[in-house]
């Protein structure tokens, strides 16, 4: 497999490294990383904002292949606090070359699993306490959830194969939602319209985003008019 | 008490997982009557190859009283396939922040009625709250769960009646199945612990985690026989050890206290007692 270094590569829409930037400026933490396996591409994709000595040591000292952060959480669907590899020797090696460059033991790392047996790896820091920690992790690890997803779509779309693969597929019920919506409707009109719960009208609306690659609703709106999945109104 | 066994930790745990499928088969294959493959009394299917996280009811005695199993929406899992016909051959939800769960059940021979403990309405409620606990703490909102009518009722018995559904109740063998969505809120969940009576953390401490794995449920087993024995013999030999300084303590007279260590004497040397500092400050 080559490893392709995402950062280095001019994006039209999008600078994956300048996201991690955004990321981390919003939810209070010091870096981020991704790492991206693409078995129809052959090919694994990675950038951090970590410092580039401590990247450059990284893959010279050969971390990637036994990095229990990556390794482990590729098998969980939950992520992994990484208190939980504490233990394992590999990960202490890691943590204390890490520590040199102002990385803290401190962090998280999210699996994400596309449809295809791609799998993606989102990894946050933050130099803090254990119970600072607690706190900060359950006020942003739903945001860190969208955004690994979001994070891991967008680079698995810059292989033209995947993207032939992955046109999104709305089923009729979110087509349904993301017209009304499309006609000013607001969530709670839609449910009385519709007559399903609020709820049942978020779950949708939240999955129209994941499948159009978007993070907002009237991003989503706009990528479906563009796709021909809605009308115009 | 709950025990959590993903891709990470699933080598520690072949026992505990075994006795899962287990009871997965009785459930789905013989009393629900669903189409799934059983094979040597274990319903394996493909998708507990693809490292799904189970959450695990374990009763006292270490057995596997429920459970069930889950995966993420954003890559397979069973709607997006097995179980399209539920949503009509739709495409399913897809969400970073929603989860699938699938094979819920619980042992209905081991459990009883009631709201005990050890009954089905509490290790129901007991995986339901710990699931959605789990799920809460993963950052997940949302669960969108194949259940069939009768777990339909169950929850909204339990106080935990899904706020919405996806696609149409679809016939599943001898009984049906529909697609559930329920939400991972702290009010969700205090609800459930609500009826149930539960309280406090419901999933194992790092001990417990130690005694269901393969390596705790072997030390077990090697302790088990020799160590029923021993303890009505410790409890013996604590009695006589008892009786012996008592019977020093109390002689009033030399002639009571020499026949009081000769007793004394004479069990230690029969192995009936063992010498204590005690004792041997009596004698």
């Amino acid at each position: 497999m080559s490893v392709i270094d995402l950062s280095k590569l001019p994006f039209p829409e999008h600078n994956l490294r300048c996201f991690l930037d955004t990321v981390c400026a919003e939810h209070e933490l010091d870096f981020a990383a991704y790492a991206g396996m693409n078995p129809i591409q052959q090919s694994v994709h990675g950038f951090v904002n970590y410092p580039d000595e401590w990247q450059t040591r990284y893959v010279e000292q050969g971390y990637q292949h036994k990095d229990p952060a990556l390794l482990m959480a590729s098998r969980s669907i939950a992520p992994v606090d990484w208190q939980r590899l504490r233990k394992e020797t590999s990960f202490q090696t890691i943590m204390q070359a890490a520590h040199d460059f102002g990385i803290s033991e401190q962090g998280l790392t999210i699996p994400v699993r596309g449809p295809y047996g791609d799998v993606g790896l989102f990894s946050v820091t933050r130099n803090c306490s254990d119970r600072e920690w607690r706190l900060l992790k359950t006020s942003i690890i739903g945001d860190l959830q969208t955004a690994a997803v979001h994070l891991h779509d967008h680079v698995m779309q810059s292989s033209i194969l995947t993207r032939k693969l992955t046109h999104p597929s709305l089923s009729e019920r979110e087509i349904e939602i993301l017209q009304w919506v499309a006609a000013g409707k607001s969530q709670q009109d839609v449910a009385d319209i519709l007559s399903i719960s609020n709820r049942t009208i978020e779950v949708h609306l939240r999955s129209c985003r994941t499948k159009l690659g978007a993070l907002t609703t009237p991003h989503a709106v706009g990528r479906a008019i563009g796709l021909s999945i809605i009308y115009p109104v | 008490m709950i025990i959590v066994v993903d891709g990470i930790n699933r080598h520690r745990y072949t026992r505990l997982l075994d006795e899962m499928f287990a009871l997965r088969a009785r459930v789905f294959g013989q009393r629900l009557g669903w189409e799934v493959d059983i094979r040597d009394g274990r319903e394996i299917d493909q998708y507990d190859a693809l490292d799904p996280a189970y959450v695990i009811g374990v009763n006292e005695q270490n057995r596997v009283v429920s459970c069930v199993r889950a995966l993420q929406t954003t890559g397979p899992h069973m709607l997006s396939d097995v179980f399209s016909s539920i949503l009509n051959g739709e495409p399913p939800l897809r969400s970073a922040t929603l989860w699938e769960s699938t094979r819920f059940c619980v042992d209905t021979e081991v459990l009883d009625r009631g709201k005990s403990r050890n009954s089905v309405s509490y290790a129901t409620c007991e995986l339901m709250a710990a699931s959605l606990e789990y799920a809460r703490d993963s950052g997940i909102s949302d669960i969108v769960t194949v259940i069939d009518p009768v777990m339909d009722r169950v929850l909204k018995r339990s106080d935990c009646a899904p706020y919405g559904y996806v696609g149409k109740t679809t016939p599943m063998g001898k009984v049906s199945a529909m697609a559930a969505l329920l939400d991972c809120s702290d009010d969700r969940i205090d609800r459930i612990r609500r009826f149930a009576g539960i309280e406090g953390d419901v999933f194992v401490d790092d001990q417990r985690e130690q005694c269901l794995s393969d390596e705790g449920m072997t030390a077990a087993e090697s302790i088990a026989p020799t160590s029923s024995q021993p303890t009505t013999q410790d409890r013996m030999q604590a009695l006589l050890q008892e009786y012996c300084l008592e019977q020093v303590a109390d002689a009033a007279t030399q002639e009571e206290l020499d026949a009081a260590r000769r007793l004394t004497d004479n069990l230690l040397g029969a192995g009936l007692i063992r010498e204590n500092h005690s004792l041997l400050a009596g004698i």
